[in-house]
């Protein structure tokens, strides 16, 4: 069994939000939910640098940890998912997340927050796969159709990679060693200032 | 020579260093700077709120809810119910402004304290739409205490202020262990009803505030982890003292429900529990 994991290659994401947008429209996230966020340190300065943050399904994760009703769980393959029937939105999962992944919609009586909503790796949830219940809670399954995750398939620039562990970090080992590191580093100065 | 070589060197291999380490190419300072909007002070609060929440929180409020009865049980079994005869000269205690807010505030509070449990318990009673249905009423039911409590507040505060004579009553634990009615030192409020007054209403403010934080969801995250510890500390220590309260006034008092209904208490049981109490 292999382990799921999403790496954002912050030498290659350029700030676009295609992540974002493809994840909100291809799981019809309600508005005000944030599933993935793209966060820019040195906006507009020189080194300016941009990762793309969902959940990081977590080993040991601190929202399974809190949940008082034992709702959250991660699977054999890492992917931590979630069942919004036994949510009682109370929060504590946000306050344990370092990442601010999960998600509370709001609305509804006396603005008491709904069932949690967060990135499930495009794996659905615990209902059935493919059934039309799993799709309108938790989006669409694309690990069991054996795709990659939306935002990870849509990257116009590959840089945010998702799959198994050990083909994502060969992946991204191949690009730290071809492109270099430190002042070595391919980029404006390597290609133009030198010459 | 030697002595100010070594020191030179290590100065300038650690200034290469940092200025290495601050060029904005190198990857590591990259994702390192990323830490601060990325996962945010969660060292501080976040950790120990997970930690707490994960090992402590649950089990206190067990803890809680299991000795604190079989304590009062035991008191029960080996030492018995005061009681106190109630035919003699009656003292009015609680005017009718009084007792509608004490009931007020004793339904609202009871409602908190039940609707708490059951979300700290929520796995083993009501998962999903039936625990969101106990939020809604720790709600409602919070903000009808928090009004009833600052009349009550006002009302009570200038007998409840502590005394020197509260010490003894502590010294003694008011006299319940021991099956001799010897008169206790106490004013109109001995020094348990004190301490159950003032985290009711000073406590439930706080509670309130902590409450209020992590039921609007808005604002610093680390304000809601700092409100999600207090509000579980604090209230492990409302509900233990809300059972002591229940236990006096139904159980090991007799009498004593009644007259916060009609208001008058036996000038037999004042001269025992509450001597200095002029009236």
């Amino acid at each position: 069994m292999g382990r799921m994991k999403f790496l954002c290659d912050i030498e290659r994401c350029i700030d676009c939000s295609g992540c974002v947008v493809a994840c909100k429209e291809g799981n019809h996230i309600p508005v005000g939910v944030n599933r993935r966020r793209v966060i820019t340190i040195g906006q507009g300065q020189p080194g300016e640098k941009s990762i793309s943050v969902a959940c990081m399904h977590c080993s040991d994760a601190p929202c399974i940890a809190v949940c008082p009703v034992d709702c959250i769980y991660q699977r054999d393959d890492g992917i931590v998912l979630h069942d919004k029937d036994a949510c009682i939105g109370c929060g504590y999962c946000f306050m344990a997340c370092p990442f601010g992944a999960p998600q509370f919609p709001s609305g509804q009586v006396f603005g008491a927050r709904g069932a949690m909503d967060k990135c499930t790796f495009c794996a659905g949830g615990p209902e059935e796969t493919f059934s039309v219940k799993e799709r309108k809670l938790y989006g669409q399954n694309r690990i069991a159709e054996g795709k990659v995750p939306l935002c990870a398939a849509m990257c116009a620039t590959k840089s945010l990679l998702a799959g198994d562990a050990d083909e994502v970090s060969d992946v991204y080992r191949e690009r730290v060693f071809k492109r270099g590191s430190g002042a070595n580093a391919w980029g404006w100065n390597k290609a133009y200032k030198n010459r | 020579m030697k002595k100010i070589l070594l020191p030179s060197l290590i100065l300038f291999w650690a200034m290469t260093g940092i200025a290495i380490a601050q060029t904005p190419e190198n990857l590591t300072t990259a994702y390192q700077q990323f830490n601060a909007p990325f996962t945010g002070e969660w060292q501080q609060y976040g950790e120990l709120f997970t930690s707490l929440q994960k090992n402590l929180f649950p089990r206190l409020f067990l803890l809680v809810i299991t000795t604190v009865p079989v304590f009062f049980f035991l008191h029960y079994i080996a030492i018995g119910p005061m009681s106190f005869p109630h035919d003699g000269k009656q003292v009015y205690c609680y005017n009718l402004f009084v007792r509608i807010i004490h009931w007020v505030a004793a339904v609202s509070f009871s409602l908190l304290v039940l609707t708490g449990l059951l979300i700290i318990f929520a796995k083993l009673i009501g998962p999903g739409n039936f625990g969101i249905a106990a939020r809604i009423i720790h709600l409602v039911s919070a903000v009808i205490f928090a009004i009833s409590t600052i009349p009550m507040f006002l009302f009570w505060i200038r007998e409840m202020l502590p005394a020197l004579y509260d010490l003894q009553w502590m010294m003694i634990m008011g006299g319940y262990l021991s099956k001799k009615k010897k008169p206790v030192s106490a004013g109109k409020f001995n020094a348990g009803q004190k301490m159950w007054f003032w985290l009711a209403t000073v406590g439930g403010g706080v509670m309130a505030v902590t409450g209020y934080f992590l039921y609007s969801h808005q604002g610093d995250i680390e304000i809601l982890r700092l409100s999600a510890i207090i509000h579980n500390f604090l209230g492990s220590a409302m509900v233990a003292l809300f059972i002591t309260h229940l236990y006096m006034s139904l159980v090991s008092i007799k009498g004593s429900f009644q007259s916060m209904i009609h208001g008058y208490k036996a000038e037999a049981e004042l001269k025992i529990l509450h001597p200095k109490f002029k009236y």
